[in-house]
């Protein structure tokens, strides 16, 4: 780019401008292709992956809204769908039929565990009325601080994590789910599509 | 909306609501005036992840609050700048620094523009000595290959060179 054609010759001048004309209408097309994977690849990103995607899944204990304590070490060996959600929150609400039927195929040992953890929450009991109108049969984890959602990168929710059974975050999926997107984490995880 | 709009009136109100904050989390953390100011320093640099370009300091939702809660206590284990830093951005990715650290794909972003002008500027340098150089061998009106013979032109530049001993060139 930076070197110029020796001075033009009469004999190469008919030779030499050419590739130079042509040089400008390539760079310019080069430029808008760049522009163009740019202005493409975020949409295409933006509702799954992320940094955590491939690493291992920050640990947490927390307590259940109905008091049990629940340690992501002891789910170690099942694989796991971590959904951060409130019941402030519409997307969240939309989902809810989802994971109610995941709920159901939740099965101990080496089976899926399902683990809800609130975020922003400011109403509790709003909480417990969502879980009991969508039937959610999985525990519901409060984290105060949003010490959990922090290390976990959370900024909004829904915001749903699928871990597998070496502890490995294997698909994150922003906004409310949609039976397909759920079934992409499901699969990337081992566990039978819905 | 509403939080980027508070965002912005926090911008323009100063910094008094923030150092009144960092009073209050202080309390319960009690770091030194210079920890103090490394906190303030690494969260302006850290982007509120739920505003438009506002660092966490100068947001007041939840989560803003907590991500700086969570700086104060990283700078109070005395962990690095670079530690804390990577801390977020293996998180919420190099979006959450304002200010990305100047290295591999960042690096060609500032040095693209920098090398863009070293190469205009070597290419500018060629094209004005290539010329001098051609002038100063031929100061005649003898037209570049590129451009067609202008009669007309050869004599205005003809009678308004200063004046020299005539050369063979000087027929045009």
């Amino acid at each position: 780019m930076t070197e110029l054609p020796s001075p033009p010759k009469p004999s190469a001048s008919a030779s030499a401008p050419l590739w130079r004309r042509l040089l400008p209408p390539l760079l310019a097309a080069a430029l808008v292709a760049v522009l163009g994977i740019a202005l493409l690849n975020p949409a295409h990103n933006a509702t799954d992956g992320g940094p955590l995607v491939g690493k291992p899944a920050p640990e947490f204990t927390l307590t259940s809204l109905d008091g049990t304590r629940v340690s992501l070490a002891s789910l170690r060996g099942r694989p796991v769908v971590l959904n951060f959600w409130a019941s402030w929150c519409g997307p969240c609400r939309e989902e809810a039929p989802l994971f109610r039927e995941l709920s159901t195929r939740q099965s101990a040992g080496q089976g899926l565990a399902v683990i809800g953890i609130l975020f922003q929450e400011t109403n509790e009991q709003n909480a417990r009325d969502f879980i009991r109108e969508y039937a959610l049969a999985y525990p519901s984890l409060r984290d105060p601080g949003i010490q959990t959602g922090i290390n976990y990168g959370v900024s909004g929710i829904p915001e749903t994590f699928f871990i597998d059974r070496e502890g490995v975050i294997r698909h994150v999926d922003r906004g409310g789910l949609t039976r397909e997107r759920l079934n992409v984490g499901l699969k990337k995880i081992g566990v039978p599509e819905l | 909306m509403r939080r980027v709009l508070l965002g912005g009136a926090w911008a323009v109100g100063g910094r008094l609501l923030p150092s009144a904050l960092c009073l209050l989390l202080s309390a319960s953390l009690a770091l030194t005036p210079a920890q103090e100011a490394r906190a303030e320093h690494l969260g302006r640099n850290l982007r509120c992840p739920i505003c438009t370009g506002v660092p966490i300091t100068e947001s007041t939702n939840d989560i803003s609050r907590e991500m700086l809660r969570e700086v104060r206590e990283q700078v109070a284990a005395g962990r690095s700048d670079r530690q804390i830093y990577d801390y977020f951005a293996a998180r919420y990715g190099n979006f959450v620094l304002l200010d990305p650290p100047k290295e591999g794909a960042g690096m060609l972003l500032w040095g693209a523009p920098l090398a863009a002008l070293v190469a205009g500027g070597a290419v500018l340098w060629g094209f004005l000595g290539r010329r001098r150089a051609a002038v100063a061998a031929n100061p005649a009106a003898v037209p570049t290959p590129d451009e067609p013979f202008d009669t007309y032109l050869a004599e205005v530049q003809r009678q308004t060179r200063p004046k020299r001993p005539q050369r063979e060139g000087d027929q045009a």
